[in-house]
Formats: structure tokens, sequence, C-alpha cells
């Protein structure tokens, strides 16, 4: 028996052409309206979803599109229209660069991190070789980082990490982790990997129980060992699933203020500062909302690039 | 002779597999011990040095304080109502949608695909002022339904993606099977990918609870009387200006942990059974 | 492609529609909006936002809410409460959709930003308008001559000194001068076992250290950031100020962790015996007595510039008040504040919240009953309270920028010089 890739097994709804149609064609009225039906029917099952996301997000989205070519909003009882000027300012802003490279490192090592240990920690929970109670047990261990709000996280972290705090402690040194400017940016990357691998770890575990048995026991009849299973059975299997998730966890951490905001407020000096607390500052801070507008545009367009691939992706797989 | 081999390399790796576990667990559980044990702490002991475990003036004060505090206890009631039935109506819309992105092919289904995907990147802090704007205006301020639609439009996109990404994982043959069969797509969306699905379903389910259950930033600025605060705003208000109660906090933060890990604790047994291995056959 | 083209027209078309849909459903929900102001009955409801009621003891600001509804039959007051770190984002976005709270809480910091926006009222007006005399007021914040924000009360921050530490570490009394605290600061230092002389939060989330640690020793010496209104950080006395605390951090006698270091961190810091000494809100005292009722601690006034003798500026917060400018009431709200400004309720307020009141006719209790806020009151009194940042336009994002420049100059990154250049020119920019 031959392991089937996951291409074959999620086969792609090819375009409905009448020969597909499933009912015989028994006069061509009713051909042509089971083809409408055929047609009509997904835009029924999207209906809510558009409806929601056009009213509560698009709207409110274009809105800030609108702000990004004014000279300033809210503040300014009738701003006026200044072109690109805002994407000017932002762009030549060499804390803008700053924050990028720092969104950059602190969202691919999260992600990284978040997929690795979760998938770690998914294929332990799911081994056969520990008993079903003491897997449970440590199943609700694991997701525990999960269940806190961000500001608890950021508290909890800031405790922990003080310089009389219980990290120091345990380790006997007596380290600034989030004070100093050579740790405060891995400090605050560790803290987001543990309060977010979770995510990554239930969805694995779903994903895990959808392998068909008999694709392991094929491989094992065919030699395979247990890492060639893994390579061959295992990662193709949840290859869907890793890709979407990877894809949210790219865009959700990039956008992660919380945690950043209550344990660093971006510092010290700006080694912590992301696209998210910049884009704040310029909103609150300084209340230039035009360029705060700005700067979320341009968060977008990223993210933008990002969903194109992954749309593409999903192509690519028809 | 092999088999000693054979038990002796199976019980390296399950020495190895509990090693593993317990590092894991360490990793993952100590910085939550160390919450809880702060919980039961005076305001002074969480702070002292050398940091201790377990004090002499451990006591379930804060966990009284909070539970004996009606505005409190409503706090709880509020992301009750709130975190339900953003996953229910979550769950519903977002199978409909994700059913539809992975059986059909339809105009406007890749531009949809990359707003949905994409709108999730908007700093929600940007959205802050004309996303209230709106919501006054819609007259759901300050209501239940102004915070359920809200969560919905920030847990729709993973929901669908995700969603989608499992009925991907699913063989078409399952419902095309009923299709031919005469059934229409409803059936084989609810009698049969449905059924399967449900590992994806909780875990997407339990994560669109935790969203809701957590959220801060909009629960707080869509509401305005305490009657409809929810949780995590009841412990930033423990947050005040001068000092912090940091043991009232932390065991709100227990407490507002519990309904997620009894929600996960109550469908774990989906993610232990095989329950589509069965069935799925190539 | 033409059909391709043409399906896009189309689904544009329907987003379109749907568009103008919604603009319409947004216009007709704007004018059924309801409206929070009237009440059943004709009574005028006022709603108060703040961030007060949960700093207090329990219920005690809704008993002050209710004698105003017993003296104004006919006005109800609902306290909208908000964590402190918030409120400010809810009062903007609250004045943006134009739903923001008849009365609201302020902080002086953001005084000029509201005004700009329109958000609060002109005071003076207000007052003019009940012939109200203004004479017992402590202090007004006024945004290009006219009043919107009134200090409620005010929180001094003294200089808070652990006398077990300063004891064993030989030193017999609370340093009066730079000279006598660096020496005190370095002696507790040397004591090790974790403890600190001083400590600086410079978190640049919360700024307010710049402002009540940093730039209180430039206002003790009676010194100014400000020349003619105009940013003026490069003078002699912030220059004195910014070397003496890079001198201090040198030798090691501030607590490390300062960068991300909070207010309520240095109380806790403070409050386990850590440090020897801080400069911290007045309003700190019973709850560093409740948390370790064995520490024993004074209160002196800041140390100034040594040989100094003039009068010394007292670095001070308060919780102001302001009228939304887009109430419906403005007269029972002015009521309200009016209430609050009142001898009798200004001194009620002033005693449960442990602070000076805004009423300089009020005398809260505690003066009369503890030495420490007896000690306290006499040094405010001496003084002048002094707090540069209230009333500026983003205070909030100066003190930032100061900050950002000043752990550069900590972290060994350029001179003072550099520093307060900088600071200047992107002070400059902002107003």
């Amino acid at each position: 028996m031959i392991i089937t890739p996951i291409d074959s097994t999620a086969p792609p709804e090819p375009t409905p052409t009448p020969t597909r149609t499933p009912t015989p064609p028994a006069s061509s009225a009713s051909v042509r309206r089971s083809r409408l039906g055929r047609t009509l029917e997904p835009f029924g099952f999207i209906a809510p979803t558009a409806l929601l996301m056009l009213v509560l997000m698009i709207v409110p989205i274009v809105l800030v599109i609108g702000y990004s070519f004014t000279d300033n909003v809210i503040l300014n009882k009738n701003p006026e229209f200044v072109g690109i000027e805002n994407f000017v300012t932002v762009l030549t802003d060499g804390v803008f660069a700053t924050a990028i490279g720092n969104t950059l490192v602190f969202t691919v090592v999260s992600v990284i991190a978040h997929l690795l240990i979760g998938l770690a920690f998914a294929m332990l929970l799911n081994s056969p070789l520990v008993s079903n109670a003491s897997r449970a047990v440590f199943r609700v261990i694991y997701i525990l980082p999960w269940l806190f709000t961000a500001a608890v996280i950021a508290v909890l972290w800031r405790m922990l990490l003080s310089p009389n705090g219980v990290v120091n402690y345990l380790l006997s040194s007596d380290l600034e982790w989030l004070s100093s400017p050579a740790l405060a940016l891995g400090a605050v990357t560790f803290i987001n990997i543990w309060a977010g691998y979770p995510f990554f770890m239930v969805s694995l575990l779903a994903g895990l129980q959808g392998i068909p048995a008999d694709l392991y026991e094929a491989a094992t009849v065919d030699g395979a060992n247990g890492v060639q299973r893994f390579f061959n059975v295992t990662l193709p299997q949840l290859r869907p699933i890793i890709i979407s998730m990877t894809l949210l966890d790219l865009i959700w951490t990039s956008q992660q203020f919380a945690l950043i905001w209550l344990t660093t407020g971006g510092g010290p000096i700006n080694v912590t500062e992301m696209l998210s607390t910049f884009t704040y500052k310029l909103a609150f801070s300084r209340y230039e909302f035009a360029l705060a507008s700005t700067s979320a545009v341009l968060i977008l367009l990223f993210s933008m690039v990002l969903a194109f691939f992954y749309v593409r992706h999903q192509r690519a797989r028809d | 002779m092999t088999t000693t081999i054979m038990r002796r390399r199976r019980m390296t790796l399950k020495i190895a597999v509990l090693a593993g576990l317990f590092a894991g667990a360490a990793f993952a559980g100590l910085p939550v011990l160390w919450m809880l044990s702060s919980s039961f702490k005076s305001n002074t002991e969480i702070f002292e040095y050398p940091p201790r475990l377990v004090t002499e003036s451990f006591s379930f004060d804060a966990y009284v304080t909070i539970l004996t505090d009606p505005e409190k206890v409503r706090f709880f009631v509020n992301s009750y109502v709130v975190s339900l039935s953003v996953t229910a109506l979550t769950l519903l819309v977002a199978i409909l949608a994700a059913y539809a992105f992975s059986r059909f092919e339809f105009r406007g289904k890749r531009p949809l695909n990359m707003i949905i995907v994409s709108v999730q990147a908007v700093p929600p802090i940007t959205l802050l002022i004309p996303y209230f704007g709106l919501i006054v205006t819609l007259g759901m301020y300050n209501t239940y339904p102004g915070l359920i639609f809200t969560y919905m439009v920030f847990t729709l996109p993973y929901a669908i993606i995700m969603m989608t990404g499992y009925f991907n994982t699913l063989p078409r043959e399952l419902d095309e099977a009923v299709r031919v069969d005469g059934a229409g797509s409803m059936t084989a969306l609810w009698r049969i990918l449905v059924p399967i699905s449900v590992p994806g379903i909780v875990s997407v389910g339990v994560y669109t609870f935790m969203i809701a259950w957590n959220e801060y930033l909009f629960a707080l600025t869509l509401t305005k009387t305490q009657d409809m605060r929810t949780v995590p705003i009841g412990i930033q208000l423990l947050m005040g200006q001068h000092s912090y109660e940091w043991n009232e906090m932390m065991a709100m933060s227990i407490l507002g942990s519990i309904p997620v890990l009894v929600l996960f604790l109550f469908f774990q047994r989906y993610f232990i059974a095989g329950l589509t291995s069965g069935s799925v056959k190539s | 492609m033409s059909k391709e083209a043409h399906g896009r027209r189309r689904t544009l078309r329907v987003l379109g529609a749907s568009a103008a849909a919604v603009a319409l459903f947004a216009t007709a929900g704007c004018s059924a909006s309801s409206d929070s102001g009237s009440g059943d009955g004709g009574d005028v409801t006022l709603e108060f936002a703040q961030w007060w009621e949960p700093e207090l003891p329990d219920g005690a600001f809704r008993e002050l809410m209710d004698e105003f509804e017993a003296e104004n039959p006919g006005i109800k007051v609902e306290l909208l409460s908000g964590p402190y770190a918030s409120t400010k984002e809810q009062l903007f976005a609250g004045a943006a959709a134009g739903t923001m709270s008849d009365v609201v809480g302020l902080d002086g910091a953001w005084v000029s930003d509201f005004a700009n926006q329109g958000a609060i009222a002109d005071l003076t007006a207000l007052m003019a308008e009940s012939d109200y005399d203004d004479s017992e007021l402590a202090s007004q914040i006024q945004v290009d001559g006219a009043t919107y924000m009134i200090p409620v009360v005010n929180f001094v921050y003294p200089m808070f000194t652990n006398d077990d530490l300063l004891a064993q570490a030989g030193v017999a009394a609370p340093p009066a001068d730079r000279s006598e605290f660096a020496a005190a600061a370095n002696a507790v230092a040397g004591l090790g076992d974790n403890t600190s002389g001083w400590i600086l939060p410079l978190s640049l989330e919360a700024p307010n250290g710049i402002q009540n640690d940093v730039m209180s020793w430039v206002w003790a010496t009676g010194g100014s950031m400000l020349d003619g209104g105009q940013p003026d950080v490069t003078n002699d006395e912030v220059t004195s100020a910014v070397e003496y605390i890079k001198g201090l951090w040198d030798e090691g006698a501030i607590a490390p962790g300062a960068f991300t270091m909070k207010e309520q961190d240095k109380v806790e810091e403070f409050t386990n015996g850590r440090v020897g000494m801080m400069i911290d809100s007045l309003a700190h005292i019973n709850l560093i007595r409740e948390t370790n009722p064995d520490l024993k601690f004074s209160i002196s006034a800041l140390p100034a510039e040594d040989g100094f003798d003039g009068e010394r500026g007292i670095p001070y917060a308060s919780w102001g008040i302001g009228v939304a400018e887009s109430s419906e009431h403005p007269a029972e709200a002015w009521k309200l504040v009016d209430f609050l400004m009142s001898e009798e309720t200004n001194a009620k307020l002033s005693s449960i919240a442990n602070a000076f009141p805004g009423n300089t006719e009020s005398v809260p209790d505690f003066v009369a009953e503890d030495e420490l806020f007896a000690t306290a009151f006499e040094i405010y009194q001496n003084g002048y309270p002094a707090n540069e940042f209230t009333g500026l336009p983003v205070a909030e994002q100066l003190m930032r920028l100061f900050d950002e420049q000043f752990q550069v100059l900590l972290d060994g990154g350029q001179s003072v010089d550099e520093m307060l250049q900088k600071t200047q020119e992107a002070w400059l920019a902002e107003f």
C-alpha cells in the first residue's frame, strides 16, 4: 500500500460542471435550477460571515484607510486631505524601521518556537508509551499558559523576572531580564513563546487524532522507523493545519501589544519597540491618529503579502 | 534475545518520553504554580526575597473577597454569557463558511479568503476609535450583542481558517458519497463532515471561548457600567493608579482560568480517542 | 476575461450597495441613539467617569455621591469607574464618539490634549454662569487662559526614608541636600544583601517617573524645565540634576531594573525594606503601613542642591475634574464639581484618599491625627506645589521622549549634554 500524500486525501472540488452534476438530467429546466442552486449555495454559506465582517470590520478599516490620507483626525474637526504625506513621515521615521526589525525578530522566533514546542508537546501527549491517566494530567498542565489574559501574563512575568524575583533566585543570578537592553527583546520573546505555544499544541493534538492509523501501519509494513514515520506520515498529514496556524500566528504575534506594552513599554530605550507599540504611541501618546492610521495601513499591507501567499498556497493545492 | 533488546529500547524510549513530559510540565506549570501560591499570600510576602512558595500567612482571603463581592461575581456572569454566545455563534457561522471554502469553487473565493486573512492584521488599537463610533451609532454600546458581535469579528477569521483546514484534511469522497445518494449539501455537512471534525471543532471552540473570555481592550471600551464589565476588566481594576492588589489579582486570574480549564477537561476526550481514524480510509 | 471583469464589477456594486445600507443604518441609529442624560420623571442623571472609586475604600465615594443627591433633588449621579491605566484612552474614544460622560476625572497631563480636542468644557465660563467664587480653589489648570480642570485633591511626593536601613548604614538623619543624599544612598547600597540606596522607576509604559522622580530634583531646587512656556531642558538646573542622577547610577546606588520599573514596583521594593530612599506619593503611607507594619520610615522634603535655602517646589499629582463639552447638563455637572470642591466634602474626600485638599479652607482629619501626615502637611505648606508637566500639550509623550534619551544616557550611549540637546529638540518638535 502506498502512503497517500495529503494532496490526494483532500482532493479539491473542481468547478462544478454540468457533467459532474450528481442529479441526472431529468429536464433542462431542472438542470438549470439545480446548477443555479449549486452556484448560489456557497454564497448562502458565506453570507453570515460576509455581512458581519463587512459591517463590523471592513467599515472601520475603510475609515482608518481614509484617516491615513488626512492631516489629523479626531483632534481636528475638519481634517484636510494630504495625500501620501503621512506615509512618507512614517516610512522615514527611524523608529519605524527599528520597530519593523524588532517585530520581525520577535515574530519569527516566537512562531518557530511555538510550532516546535507545540509539535513536540503534542507528540509527547500522543505517545502510546504513557498511560492515559498521566497523559490527561500532563495535557491539563500543558495548556495552563493559555488560560490567562495578557495583562496577567505580563504582571506574572514581571514578578518572576524582576531583579529580586524567582527566576534570579533559582538561577542564583542577578540579571535585569526585562530592563537590560541586551536581554529585554529575548525575555519578551520568551514570555510570548510561553504564552502562545498551547495554541499550536491543541490544534496539532486534534490534527494528530485525524491521521488514519492504517497510514502508520502501512509505513511500518514498508519498514519505516519512528523518525521516518514522523517525516513521511505525520508531518505531511499535519501540513494543512501547520500552514494555517503558522499564518495565523505570524499575523497575531506581529500585532502582539498588551504583553509588550505591559512588560517593557517598548523599552529599555527602544529595544522592544514593535509596530504595535509604535502605533499605539502615535495614537494615544502623541494623538496623531492620522499617523497611527498610516502605520496601521502599512501593517495591513504587509499582512496582505502574507495573506496573498497563503491564498496562493491554497490555490496551488487545488 | 531480540525481545530483550526491544524491551530495553522501549524502556529507554519511555524514560525519554517521561523526561520530556516532566520538563515540559515544569516549563508550562511553574509560572502558574507561582501565581497560585501568590494568591494565598499577603501582598508583602509576594515580593519578599528569598521567595517562598508557601508562607505563614497562607489564606484564602483573596478568594473570599472576590467571591463575596456581588460586583465581581457579576463580572464572571457577564464573561460567561458573552463567551458562550460568542463560541456558539462563531462555530455555527464558521462551519458554514469553512464548508463553502473547502468544498466549493465560487466567484470571489480568493479575494474573500484574502480579506478574511488579512483584516486580522490591523492593530485593534487603531480600530478602537472608529469602531467605538460605529458601535455607538448602531445602538450596541454597553450591551451584550455589542460585545458578542465584536468578538465574533475577531474569532471568525481564525475559526474559518482552522475549520477550512480540518475539512480539507477529510477526503472528498465522504460527502460526495452522500450527495450521490441524493442528499443535499447541508446533510453532507452536518451528518458527515461535522461529526468527523469534532476534535477540530472542539479545539476551535475552546480557543474561541478563550479569546472572548480574556479580551480586555474592547470589553472596556464598549461597556461603561459596572454591571456590563467582564473578568479581565475586573482584574485590571485591581491594578490601581498607585498600587496593585497583587493577591486578589492573582486569585481572580486563577478563578478566571477555571472555566476554560473545565471546558477543556470536559472536551478533552475528543483529543484522545482517534475518532476519525476508523472512518477515514483512503 | 471580460466575464471575470464583469463579475468583479458586480461584486463591487454589491459591496457599494451594502456599504450604503450600512451608512443609512448608521445615520438612522445615530438619531435614535439613547440619551443617557435624561432619566425618568424629569430627573437628570449625570454620568461621572473616573478611576477614583476603585482606589478608595469600598462604597466611600458612593456615599459622597449619595450626599450630593440628597442635597440636590432631581439630580442622580451614575459612577462609571475604570482602571486608571486605560482611563485616558477611554475618555478619548468617548470624546471622539460624542459619548463622553458629563463629569470626568482628569490627570493634569491630559488636560491640554482634551481641551485641544474640544472634549472638555471651559470651566471659567461655567463658573461665571453660576456666579462661583473661585477664591477657595487651591489651583486651576488653564489652557490658553481658560480653566479646564480643577484639582480636587493633590498627592504630594515627598522623600520616604527607611529608618532602619539608614541607621544600619550609619546615617543618622534623612539627608537634606544632594551630597548627603548621595552619601546615604551609597552607604545603604554598600550594605549588600540586595539593598539599594535609591529607587528610580523609568518604565516607558508609564513614564511618570520622569515627572515624579527625575524632574522633582529640579523643582526642589527652585529650578524649571521651561522658559516662557517653551522647553528649556538644557539649562543649568536640569543639567545639574541629570548629572547628579547619572552619578548615582554610575556609583551603583540605584536599584536594578529601573528601565522597566513602574511606580507600583517602586513601592513594593520600599515596603519590603530593600531600598533606603524613594520619592513617592503620600497616598502610599497607609498602604505601606498595612502591608508591612514592621517597617519604620519617615518623610522629609526632597533634598535640594547643597546650600540652597530658597522655597522648594514639591512635585504633586492630582485627581482633577472636568466637564464634558458635549454634556447636555453643564449646569448640573457644575453643581457636582462645586459640591466636590466645597470645604466640607473636599476635606472628607481628602481624608479618605490620603491626599491634600484642592480647597484651601479644607483641613483633612489625618493632619491632626497622624504625625507623618502632619510632617508632610508642613513640608507642603513650606514649599510650593510644582509640576510643570500639568497642562502641557502631549505631556505624557514629553516624559516618554525625555525617558528614552535618559535611558540611553544611563546605559552609557551618550553624554549628558547630548542627551539634553536631543530631548530639547524632540520637545520643541511637539510644542
